[in-house]
């Protein structure tokens, strides 16, 4: 951790959404560099306010000198999480994909039970908010669905992750078929939470034993010759920077080298002219919220790029706002206030572009901003496929 | 040809790359921009300097030692850049005032006056000597402005404190955003029955819409209302980088952000492609030029070493002033310190002397001789030369 880099220009304080809105909050180089000067691991973290960072890494991007505030802070809430009792939400929230193959299985129970008024008390008793409606569970995960075949000489790995796979398997069965339409042979690994749930509630344990089980899972298909391939851009955050980082899991290394977002392999494939996609005409007019975690994955924008070579598209790409939802971060009543706010700021800038519909990689960002805006919001792969007329076929 | 080969990646996020990618984006070639960070832009007062050695800056230029990069962009383009640079800011709603006749003065934090070329509209009124009528507000709780400093100076001045209910820069100016909060403030204001002809408040006055709030209250007060720019975070430098960087991606241009490039393809006497340190594999970009615009030693740019100063991306040949001794004067705060003459010599197409490479051109702080402090010549100098490096490298685009 280079907190001695940090020249004080507060450059990450600007960049800091919660502290815009949140005065309870220090920012970014307090929590971050200055404090670590104070912290020991002999004595008990104190500073309870640690836990209002939203981890969405803006702080990293902006800073000039290289420091990363965020992952100061991320350790910071580690051990704040190790030394105080966990509150329910963060227990919850930590064990996700648990939760998530319940509610599963007993989709249409738990999809109905979660819209009921007692529901929402008791999601509220538990510190849970609940200013915009829970995901809907699938009751056929796309883990489920898919069979995988084996006859191409470029080999997929597809760690679909959690929302993909328990929300919106429709998604994932659309990657798939049009990265077969490239001619390429997709296979789900066997896999778990990325971890980053866990992380971000201060449960770094419960982070490495989900990160050492993917870790020796996709390791075979990278010795057997598999390019892994993510979609959710925190799942990649977790693959290629945490399991290295924060959680030091052994093999790690292998795996970010190996490891690709969806839209940057495809423009790989095509600047290798591997494969030349016959992209038709989409008449929409589009606002690309750009996810915090996209732009900390330090990839740039590759579907941005994609997105361009579809005629007939207009696609405005925003990416100065978080959507303040952050995961599990503004599902918890504590930091409601702030998830609200700046939902509503990121929301009343895509409405100032025209557009007609949202677009964004991450599923958290498109809940909120659809949630709150009451406009579509598409994965760009939807938009993608769309274009290259892949359709959903159950 | 790859998807994503560009004509032209410009590395540095500052002035002098955002003006020069946005010019050369305009042109309809297909630009990238790389960045490490956000520029140390974000931390000035948003104001242009273009040369303050003179009361009309062009003057001023013609007077700067032989050396001086200034004397590589031909008149013509700098009132070119500079009226550009005007019509993208009000494109923006964040017009600036002035013009290349003459300087004119700012009022700062400490109560002495800053010389510069263009203001924020936001700063407009701002007093031209000590004897002017000011009122000014502060914040209750805001540790980086203290009306005192003012008052010493000026005879003629008062000042009156708001409570915002938060106490950073950052955080009352998001509260600005708010209009709400503003009615708030502007009937509290109405209260304090000021007498003076003008009424100062720091730089808090809102994130993006800065000058239409200050036209509200103006309205309302029925006199001018002037920002005085602060320490960082400083809301007028964070201004006019999103409006920079706005402008360059309506034009279509892409911004490579946490992207700081650690290594460099080449054959023969062209660069292929710049790489970035990633935590996976290495990312490469391709382009057909480069302009190389990170700025001086806060920047990025430069490193100074024990005895020599290195270019940080290509380790371009860097004009060092002389032996270490010879690179600070005693005096702290003398404008003479010998390692602001420290940087890049270009040639007259603003390519770098005695490069290995034909398609790098360079511009910004990072030029040598320039001494931007004993000068004045900041960001409109960063203007200037950005545009005048983007018109050399498409007339040398290979």
């Amino acid at each position: 951790m280079k907190y001695e880099h940090c020249i004080r220009c507060t450059i990450c304080v600007e960049n800091c959404p919660v502290f815009r809105v949140n005065p309870a909050f220090p920012g970014p180089k307090q929590a971050g560099p200055d404090a670590q000067r104070f912290r020991s691991n002999r004595e008990k973290s104190a500073d309870e306010w640690v836990l209002s960072c939203s981890q969405c890494k803006r702080c990293e991007m902006a800073c000039p000198c290289g420091v990363e505030p965020a992952q100061i802070i991320l350790r910071a809430q580690q051990k704040y999480g190790l030394e105080h009792p966990h509150t329910a939400a963060h227990l919850l929230f930590a064990n996700n994909y648990y939760l998530s193959t319940l509610g599963s299985l007993t989709a249409p129970l738990a999809n109905r039970f979660a819209a009921t008024k007692i529901g929402k008390k008791i999601f509220q008793r538990m510190g849970i908010a609940t200013y915009i409606p829970f995901p809907k569970f699938s009751f056929k995960t796309l883990r489920g669905s898919m069979k995988s075949r084996s006859r191409e000489t470029r080999k997929v790995a597809f760690f679909y992750g959690c929302f993909i796979n328990f929300y919106r398997p429709d998604i994932g069965r659309k990657i798939i078929r049009m990265l077969q339409s490239f001619k390429i042979d997709v296979v789900l690994p066997p896999q778990w939470c990325c971890g980053l749930p866990a992380l971000g509630n201060g449960n770094l344990a419960l982070a490495r034993s989900f990160a050492g089980k993917n870790i020796a899972s996709l390791s075979n298909y990278v010795d057997a010759g598999y390019d892994v391939v993510y979609t959710c851009t925190s799942c990649g955050l977790c693959l290629l920077h945490d399991y290295q980082g924060i959680m030091e899991i052994p093999g790690a290394k292998k795996i970010a080298e190996n490891s690709y977002d969806l839209h940057e392999y495809v423009l790989k494939l095509i600047a290798e002219r591997e494969i030349k996609p016959q992209f038709k005409e989409v008449n929409r007019t589009l606002a690309y919220h750009i996810p915090c975690h996209l732009r900390a994955l330090e990839i740039g924008y590759p579907a941005a790029n994609l997105m361009q070579l579809i005629p007939g598209l207009t696609c405005q790409i925003l990416d100065d706002n978080c959507c303040g939802l952050n995961g599990s971060y503004g599902f918890k009543k504590i930091n409601e206030v702030t998830a609200l706010q700046l939902g509503g700021r990121a929301v009343s800038l895509i409405k100032k572009t025209g557009a007609e519909a949202i677009v964004a990689d991450c599923g958290s960002c498109r809940m909120q901003l659809a949630g709150l805006s009451g406009m579509d919001a598409f994965d760009p792969v939807e938009i993608i496929c769309e274009s290259l007329g892949i359709k959903d076929k159950k | 040809m790859s998807v994503i080969e560009y004509d032209v990646i410009i590395i540095g996020a500052g002035v002098a790359g955002l003006t020069a990618g946005a010019w050369l984006s305009e042109q309809g070639l297909k630009v990238a921009l790389v960045t490490a960070g956000e520029p140390t832009a974000c931390l000035s007062t948003g104001c242009i300097d273009v040369c303050a050695k003179n009361d009309d800056p062009l003057q001023g230029i013609a007077h700067l030692s032989q050396d001086h990069p200034f004397h590589l962009v031909s008149s013509g383009t700098i009132r070119q850049a500079l009226d550009d640079f005007q019509q993208i800011m009000a494109a923006m709603n964040m017009p600036y005032t002035g013009g290349l006749e003459n300087n004119r003065r700012v009022l700062s934090a400490l109560g002495t006056f800053k010389t510069t070329c263009l203001t924020p509209v936001t700063m407009q009124a701002s007093p031209q000597n000590e004897n002017e009528r000011i009122h000014i507000i502060t914040f209750a709780g805001l540790k980086d402005f203290y009306p005192g400093y003012i008052i010493s100076r000026f005879k003629n001045a008062s000042f009156s404190t708001y409570d915002a209910g938060v106490s950073t820069t950052m955080g009352i100016a998001a509260n600005f955003e708010d209009e709400s909060f503003l009615e708030a403030f502007i009937l509290w204001l109405e209260k304090q029955q000021v007498r003076e002809d003008k009424i100062a408040v720091p730089a808090v006055l809102g994130l993006e819409s800065a000058a239409a709030i200050i036209k509200q209250i103006e309205y309302r007060l029925e006199r001018p209302v002037f920002e005085i720019p602060t320490i960082p975070p400083s809301m007028p430098g964070r201004r006019l980088f999103n409006g920079l960087k706005d402008h360059f991606r309506r034009k279509g241009g892409m911004i490579y952000w946490g992207w700081p490039v650690v290594g460099v393809e080449k054959t023969g006497r062209q660069i292929e492609a710049v790489m970035a340190q990633s935590q996976g594999r290495p990312n490469s970009l391709n382009a057909r030029a480069f302009i190389l615009a990170t700025g001086s030693f806060v920047g990025g740019g430069l490193e100074a070493k024990r005895d020599t100063i290195v270019e940080k991306v290509f380790h371009l040949p860097v004009f060092v002033p002389g032996e270490r001794e010879a690179w600070f004067d005693q005096d702290y705060f003398s404008m003479n310190h010998g390692i602001g003459r420290a940087g890049i010599a270009v040639d007259s197409s603003f390519r770098p002397v005695g490069c290995p490479w034909d398609n790098i051109f360079v511009c910004g702080a990072i030029l040598a001789h320039t001494e931007a402090l004993k000068n004045g010549c900041g960001h409109g100098f960063a203007i200037a030369t950005g545009q005048a490096a983007a018109k050399s490298c498409l007339e040398h685009l290979p």
